[in-house]
Formats: C-alpha cells, structure tokens, sequence
C-alpha cells in the first residue's frame, strides 16, 4: 500500500495484531506464517532425525537388533520423504516468508490468504504420511522413489502416502506461486530486478523450478494410484505400460527438486560471507546467471540417477556432459564467495561458521556428484553407500547448516535479542564434526561395495558403520542445542540494535529488531534502497 | 469548496507490468505446457491435466495481483463532509457522507476465513475502502480513520486530531 496522507499526522498504536490462538490458525502476517513453516520444519527434523537414529541404531553392527527389515525399510522412506517434504523445504519457504517481503520492501506476501493456506496443508499431509505407521502393512517401504511396481506392493498405506505427496505438493505450489508474484510484482519502487539480494533471487528461481516440477510428480503419482486402484497401465509392464518411464518421469521432478532444496541454501551463504568478511559480495550479477543457469540445466539432468536401467550410448554421453556442465556454475560460486573473503576483515560468528562449514562441506557433496555423473564409474557406485555418503553431503552440510546459518544470522532481527554466541559455537563444532564423521565412512563403505537400504550386512562393513552411527546419535544429540539457543534467546537474550551485524546490509537491517509487526507499509526511500542493495 | 483537511490516497504498488506479466506468463506456460505436451504424447496425459491446473491457479495469482494497479482510491475529509473517489480503469465513483452522521466500521465478523471490510457508512448507505489491502493494512487504515470522521453523530474537531498525534 502507498498511503499519501498530506496533511495527517495522526499517530496509532503500531502493533495491531491479533491474540490467542486465532493469531495463528488465521493468520495472514507474512511472519507469523514465517515463524509457524520453521517451527513445523524444526519438529520434522526432529521426527525424520529420530528415524534416521533408528536406521544408525539397526545398522550399528551387523545382524538385526532392533527392527525387523520391513520397518528399517519403511524407516528409510519415510525418514527421507519427512527430511525432504517436511523439514528441509518448509524450512526453505519459511525464511521465504520472513525475509522476502522484507528484503524487497513489500508490506506482506502478495496474496496472503493463500500463504495461509499453504501452510496449513502441511500438518494434514504430514498427518496422514505419519499415519501410514499405524496401517495394515506398515508404512510405504519401497523408498521416496516410489518406482512401480515395488511400490505398488504396499498395503493400505499406499493411497495415503499418494494423498499426502498431492497435499505437499499442492502447498508447495501454492508457495512457489505466492513467492513468484510477490517477488514480480511487490518490490518496492526502486527496487529492480538487479538490485535484489541474492536470497530472493535464488528463491525465485527456485519458485520457477518448483511451479515447472510440480504438476510432473503430480502426475506421475496420480498414474501411480489408477495402476493401482482403476486397472490402468502406465507403468504397468503386464498392460503394456513401462516401468522405467515412471523414474524418468520421477527423477524428472527428483532432479529439480535437488535444487529446490539447495538454491535458496546458495542465497544465504551469499548474504552471510559478504557480512563477516566486511566486503561487498564479489560478482554479483554472475552469481545471478549461474544461479539461473543451474535452474536451467537441472532440467536436463534427470538421467544420471538411473544409468543403470540401460539407455542408448548417446543418452548416456549427453546426461553425464550435462551432469558435469552443472560445476561451471556452481564453480563459478565458489570463487565468488572464495574472492569476496580474500582480503576481508574476516570474523567468525555462528553464522559465518556455518556458511564456511557449507563452503567445505558442500564441495565435497559436488566432488563425488562429479564422480557419480561419470557414466562407467556410476555403474560401479550404483545403489551404494557412496550415493547415500553424496547426497546427505550435499543436503546436511549443505541445505541444512545454511537453514541453521539463516537461523543464526536473522534471529536477532525476529525476536530483537541477542542468543549465546559461545553456545552457537559449540553447536557448531559439535555438528560440523559429527556430520564428518557420520557420513565420511559411509564413502569408504560404498567404494567397498555396501548397497544402500539393507538391515543387515557383511562383518567387513562393520567398523565403518560403527563409526557411522556413532557420528549419527552425536550428530543428533547436538542438534538439540538449537533449539535450546532459540529459546534461550527468546527468553533472555540481550537486546539487538536494528543491524544485529555491524557490516549486514539489505533491506531487512534497515528495520528496527524485533522487525514490526507490520513492516515497510510505506515503501522505503530510494536512499534507503541504495544502502540496502550494497551487495 | 472548502480545501480537504485531511486527503488520503490508497495506492496499490504494482512492480510488474501488464506487458511483463504476460511475459513472464507465457514463458511459465511455454515450459510447463511443454514438458505435459511432450509427457501426453507418449500417454502420460495426466501430466497435462495437472500442469494446466497449476497454470490456472498461476494466471489468477498474477491476474489478482495486477488488478491492483487500476484502482486508486482517495479519501477526502473535511469539518462537514467525507467524500471517497473510487477510480477503476479511469471511471471515478464519487461518494460523499455529512461527516457528522458518519462512522467507520471493520467487519471482519462474517467469516475468519474472509477478508474483513473497511466501510463508511452513514443514513443506510455503506461506502466499502480498502478492499485490495492486506488484512493488517486495512486494520491500520480503519484505526486511523476512526478518529478523524468520529463516531455517529460526532465530530471531533479535525485540527484537534490532528494534533493529538
């Protein structure tokens, strides 16, 4: 809203909000909304971390312990279907919520009824997803894949679990488009395209990626449940249908979806090294093409996650020379967060800590996707633990110490105190330790030849996998310290002035901490643009 | 003409235009619609019907979006009168209330699921503002009003509220 009000100067009570529960059950504030999708995150890490704990524990030495093979199984699915669907993305679309609108100067989200909606999707499609533990046969054990016709073996949990990825999906959607519009349509005068901070820019292009992959795992499930349920054959290889369609179509979203989770991770490493190395981020407009520029090519790269199923020799070639395409870019952001530190006053908060740890960490996760994109190779690390060691690197490292990093660069601007610095830092390092040493072994493990998904394995896996659960339960544990910072922090923490970091720049340091209730219902000046966009 | 002691002008901030937004649209249905198109040809058809769903729901989004960008509302208070000019698409509604037998009203009682309503109203008429806000800028709109057209059969001395704040 523009409010020209020429000659009032009336004044009122600035914190119209309202109280009790409706606050949240019918809440259109962009924060609140915000505040309710990280919450929710924070709870389904720690369901899908329970789950995870659960694998650990079975697989901590050979022979079954503690679960029979069909709940390890349906633990890994699950674990992996809550950590993606539940934590990692509502953690993503609730900083989206908390800082878009803020960044670009916008009172709220663009259509903030259907943020409400959004969100409240979620805890009824989880409802039901958690539901499938106490169904007839258990809950789906055939993987987040999902690939026919295993997974149309399940039992009664099967149309629940279809219900349920439609219910995250149509609240994924939902999302993707309110963050679209209201990055499109809502900045504030002044505030073009080329002068918005990088976490909106990777935000809306994970939007685009989301509003492109959704209808396509929509349908494909969709297909899923009438094999199933109406006699139809899409994948069905009995009525002529074919099975390995259904993973081009699946890794067709998977692919994208990789991304969904680790552009928005890339736009807070941009805004948390440039703050702690006291320099302007170097290269900005090309960390804007080659974040489009990974969205781009992470269309085409859907194959390289089943090269195994036999494709033509030139399918092969293109998607591992696409695959390997991908590093240009990413590579490209490396240096520029490796440039903008060079020469920097370089401090090291919790924050900083974290996007380093990312820095590291991550890199590794895209040196063994190197490995795993080259075709004769991948038949080699196929189904193994080398794959599970890849993509937790990437995700864990990568996606959820910048969600932590978020966390510890913004809180003081959403509760206006301070937190434990020196806690954060333990947190750190017992996370950036454990997470090395829950998931280095499981490197060694896969180039040994330990399939992924089994109970139970050979006695030569066993010391690896021994310090690999006891990295997973340190890993864990540690992650309660975050959010006993949190409410620590909420509870007695300092007071934070306005820029909670003397370098922070954007949009958002511009507001007084805790930001209002409501912010910028008048458009921020040009000048106050021109400081924020100090990239 | 008495000169409007206080003149208030609503304007939705639109940063895309319509020529961007058709833009940025037909791109979104060009790729969408292409991967489904491509999908259906080899009879995987029920792509097409959720890709075409989700480009509905897109094309409303922006196309409520946008709509904010033809409507300018002003509201012009003086000691007798409160005059409200709706413009949409350059065609002004004027309305006009004796400010003594005026009074703000937020009814946001209808449904927690619906958007509250700004209204002014006096004598059985009703004149809706506001309608394109959102929930908390309208709820910021009526507290600064309320004040400045008073009660039913009041008026508070304007300069006095003015002064107040």
């Amino acid at each position: 809203m523009a409010t020209h009000a020429h000659t009032d100067a009336v004044h009122d009570d600035h914190d119209h909000k309202p109280h009790g529960w409706r606050r949240w059950v019918f809440s259109t504030n962009h924060k609140d909304i915000g505040t309710m999708y990280l919450v929710f995150a924070c709870t389904m890490f720690f369901v899908g971390g329970t789950m995870a704990l659960i694998i650990r524990a079975e697989l901590f030495e050979p022979g079954l312990q503690f679960v029979d093979p069909q709940f390890f199984n349906s633990m890994t699915a699950m674990h992996a279907l809550v950590m993606i669907f539940g934590a990692i993305m509502p953690a993503w679309v609730g900083l989206a919520n908390w800082l878009i609108p803020m960044q670009i100067g916008a009172p709220d989200m663009a259509l903030p009824r259907l943020n409400n909606l959004s969100f409240w999707i979620l805890p009824f499609a989880f409802m039901l997803l958690l539901g499938t533990l106490f169904v007839p046969g258990g809950a789906p054990a055939g993987g987040w894949t999902m690939y026919p016709p295993l997974a149309l073996q399940a039992g009664d949990s099967f149309p629940m679990m279809i219900f349920a990825i439609h219910l995250m999906g149509a609240s994924s959607i939902l999302g993707a488009i309110n963050v679209v519009v209201t990055v499109m349509n809502m900045r504030a005068p002044g505030m073009n395209l080329l002068k918005m901070p990088l976490f909106v820019w990777t935000w809306l292009i994970t939007a685009y990626l989301l509003v492109a992959v959704m209808p396509v795992l929509a349908g494909a499930v969709t297909m899923l449940l009438t094999d199933h349920y109406f006699g139809t054959s899409f994948f069905a290889a009995s009525g002529g249908g074919d099975p390995v369609m259904f993973q081009h179509i699946f890794w067709f979203f998977g692919h994208p979806e990789v991304y969904i989770m680790i552009l928005p991770a890339f736009g807070v490493v941009s805004e948390i090294i440039p703050t702690f190395s006291r320099k302007p981020l170097f290269g900005y407009e090309s960390m804007v093409y080659a974040t489009a520029a990974i969205g781009f090519l992470s269309f085409i790269v859907w194959a390289h996650h089943m090269f195994t199923v036999g494709m033509p020799l030139a399918g092969q070639l293109f998607f591992m020379l696409a695959t390997m395409l991908i590093s240009v870019p990413t590579g490209v952001k490396i240096f520029n967060w490796c440039a903008t530190m060079t020469r920097g006053s370089l401090t090291f908060e919790p924050p900083m800590l974290f996007a380093l740890a990312f820095l590291f960490l991550f890199t590794i996760g895209g040196f063994s996707g190197l490995m795993l994109a080259i075709v004769p190779a991948d038949f080699q690390y196929q189904d193994s633990y080398f794959v599970v060691a890849h993509f937790h690197y990437v995700l864990v490292p990568g996606s959820l110490f910048a969600i932590v990093g978020a966390v510890y660069y913004w809180l003081p601007k959403w509760v206006g105190r301070m937190y434990d610095q020196k806690l954060a830092k333990v947190h750190f390092w017992l996370s950036a330790i454990f997470v090395n040493v829950l998931f280095f072994p499981q490197h060694f493990l896969g180039l040994a030849g330990m399939p992924r998904r089994i109970p139970d394995y050979a006695t030569q896996f066993a010391d690896w996998n021994m310090v690999s659960s006891i990295g997973a339960f340190g890993f864990g544990f540690s992650q309660l310290l975050l959010p006993y910072i949190i409410i620590k922090c909420v509870k007695s923490g300092a007071p934070a002035p306005a820029r909670a970091w003397d370098s922070a720049h954007g949009l958002e340091w511009e507001l007084p901490s805790p930001a209002p209730f409501h912010s910028w219902e008048t458009p921020p000046s040009a000048a106050v643009i021109a400081r924020g966009a100090e990239h | 003409m008495t000169e409007p002691a206080v003149r208030i002008a609503l304007v939705p901030h639109c940063s895309l235009t319509p020529a961007g937004a058709w833009t940025f649209f037909l791109a979104t249905c060009g790729v969408s619609f292409g991967v489904a198109a491509l999908l259906t040809l080899r009879g995987f058809w029920p792509v097409l019907v959720f890709a075409a769903l989700e480009m509905l729901l897109l094309g409303w989004a922006l196309y409520a979006s946008m709509q904010r960008r033809h409507r300018v509302e002003t509201i012009e208070i003086t000691e007798n009168s409160v005059a409200i000019d709706t413009c949409v698409h350059g065609a002004v509604v004027h309305t006009e209330f004796p400010r003594h037998w005026a009074q703000v009203r937020l009814r946001g009682d209808v449904s927690p699921l619906l958007p509250a309503r700004l209204l002014i109203e006096s004598g059985g008429r009703r004149c809706e503002i506001g309608s394109f806000l959102t929930e908390q800028e309208r709820q910021r709109l009526a507290a600064r009003l309320a004040p400045l057209i008073g009660a039913m059969a009041a008026s508070p001395p304007l300069d006095t509220v003015h002064n107040r704040g």
